[in-house]
């Protein structure tokens, strides 16, 4: 770690404590966040979302910053610029535009990115600094301070507060969208507003912990989730929890061995996913759905009522 | 015709570009009715089934499902129609990687009734208990779905469609890609469940011997229009195999059922 050259679990000094509480504690919630935004994420397999979110929201950002918004101003923007392309994704109707998400998604990406691109240009061509625009979007987690902990829990606490809200929604438009706007649930919207939501969590995540670290905690803790259980809540949890335990612990163990935290939590987290696997596969539940052979199940019969 | 008709369909017509997906000039479906809706690929079949749930751009004369004009319908009003109409897919939702069990997959079908931001009340899971006994799904129950057989998650589909407790069943396929064991199976649930829940009903299939007894017309449509309806014994007669499938086949009509044989003569 960068905070001296004296591994951190030896010798705790209460300064010490009180600069890294604020980290952990983010790192914490960004796992948390992003594991419990992974398991929906992953679950309708668009983990291509976090990257392009990211971009989205450098676009807005770069172009907040050639209408001279500065700092913390950019994060405005930036935002605007994250829900402007979940909403695009989410109002986006495959039988419609007969694109996959994941299509809809690389061009929302790539249109993004060209922005963006375009936009720090136009920053070499006026002669302004795109240095304040790089930091927001690609912040670190070793500066994580209070007041960025207090905008990680705020859109944490409304994402829980959502997905708590329109659970069953969301379980039947992860089982299956088409399916969901067929037995009457108002599946776009729904999807829209957690697509929103997801937008402002990675946003602000990003700005606070850094990119490479939210992809991580986003795809890993929830694919690991879905390897060692089932059910959408207990999954949910898992995940969440899984996704807090690599920021705490990769943080930790970063600290222990004077190691770079982000790099140490998202190996951490890519660990407990091997984990996962491997405690999935000795259960014979992660590749159940390929191995098993079709065929009829004899405890269906046991019930007494198939015929 | 039908008094009361569940559908009830007038000059409807679909078209993709230049193709014309169906040109119906009447089409209805009584209550309590089971009707099977046959064709080849291509005829206009899932086509008709998305034009009832409102899924489809359409022109049309009369679109009525269950009283309620479908074609200027959006928004929450179309939601509330489907909510009474139950729909089993042709193909097998696979996308979601989340290990969702049966017993909540059976849930989704309590969902839309319960209303946005409600919570399931104990009436709901009681609801959802009943169909997993109905269906013979209470062993599977805490099992992933993604871990079942096609044919189990077949019947799982179903017992989420009667969960929604729909007033009228459009059933695409419901024994695609199942083995004979597996359709018989399914078969002679759909016959129990008619019987359980009087319920009208449009099977879409390929073949004959995927109309259950309670079946007693069947409609075959071609490139879009009806060219046929009627009982299954006059519709899915000898000669109609031989025209289809060639010749020295016969069908065979029994207690309700019908099948496609080898063998001269009628039967």
């Amino acid at each position: 770690m960068s905070a001296g050259a004296t591994p951190w679990c030896r010798e705790v000094a209460m300064p010490d404590l009180v600069f890294w509480a604020p980290v952990m504690v983010g790192g914490t919630l960004a796992g948390a966040s992003s594991g419990l935004l992974g398991t929906f994420i992953v679950g309708m397999r668009i983990p291509f979302l976090g990257v392009c979110v990211a971009h989205a929201a450098l676009a807005g950002a770069v172009f907040g910053g050639l209408a001279g918004l500065e700092g913390t101003q950019l994060l405005g923007p930036a935002l605007a610029g994250a829900v402007f392309t979940a909403l695009a994704l989410g109002m986006a109707d495959p039988r419609r535009t007969r694109l996959d998400d994941n299509t809809v998604l690389s061009f929302l990406f790539s249109a993004t990115m060209g922005l963006a691109f375009l936009g720090i240009g136009l920053h070499g061509v006026l002669g302004r600094s795109d240095h304040d625009v790089r930091a927001l979007l690609w912040g670190s987690l070793a500066f994580c301070r209070w007041p960025d902990v207090g905008g990680m829990l705020a859109v944490a606490l409304a994402l829980v507060f959502y997905a708590g809200a329109c659970f069953k929604e969301l379980q039947a438009i992860l089982f299956s969208r088409e399916l969901a706007e067929a037995a009457g649930i108002r599946a776009r919207a729904v999807w829209a507003g957690f697509l929103v939501l997801a937008a402002a969590t990675l946003t602000v995540n990003f700005q606070t912990v850094g990119g490479l670290m939210i992809y991580s905690l986003i795809s890993n803790p929830a694919a690991a989730a879905f390897q060692v259980t089932r059910g959408c809540a207990r999954t949910m949890v898992v995940a969440a929890a899984l996704g807090a335990a690599s920021g705490l612990g990769g943080f930790l163990i970063a600290a222990a061995t004077d190691l770079p935290s982000g790099a140490v939590i998202v190996l951490t987290s890519s660990a407990v996913l091997l984990v996962c696997v491997a405690v999935g596969r000795r259960r014979g539940r992660g590749a159940a759905g390929l191995a098993r052979p079709a065929g009829r199940n004899p405890s269906n019969e046991r019930d007494g009522a198939a015929r | 015709m039908t008094p009361n008709p569940v559908l009830d369909l007038r000059g409807v017509r679909v078209e993709a570009g230049e193709r014309v997906l169906l040109d119906l000039e009447a089409f209805q479906l009584g209550a309590g009715e089971v009707l099977g809706l046959m064709g080849p690929n291509g005829a206009g079949k899932t086509t008709l089934l998305r034009v009832c749930l409102g899924g489809e751009r359409v022109a049309a004369d009369r679109l009525r499902v269950l009283g309620v004009e479908v074609t200027r319908l959006r928004g929450a009003a179309l939601a509330a129609l489907r909510r009474r109409v139950g729909y089993l897919p042709q193909l097998l939702p696979g996308r979601s990687e989340l290990p969702l069990t049966v017993r909540e997959v059976v849930t989704i079908g309590r969902t839309a009734r319960a209303g946005l931001g409600r919570r399931l009340t104990r009436a709901d899971a009681a609801v959802v208990e009943t169909w997993l006994g109905q269906l013979g799904l209470r062993a599977l129950a805490d099992r992933a779905f993604q871990e079942l057989s096609g044919g189990e998650q077949r019947k799982v589909l179903l017992a989420r469609v009667m969960a929604q407790e729909p007033e009228v069943l459009l059933l695409d396929e419901p024994t695609a890609n199942l083995d004979l064991g597996w359709r018989e199976e399914l078969v002679a649930t759909l016959e129990r469940l008619h019987r359980l829940s009087g319920r009208a009903a449009v099977v879409v299939c390929h073949e004959p011997e995927v109309l259950p007894p309670a079946c007693r017309r069947v409609v075959w449509l071609d490139a879009g229009r009806v060219v046929a309806a009627g009982p299954p014994e006059e519709v899915l007669g000898t000669a109609w195999a031989r025209r289809l499938y060639g010749p020295g086949l016969r069908v065979v009509h029994e207690r309700g059922r019908h099948a496609v044989v080898p063998g001269g003569g009628d039967a």
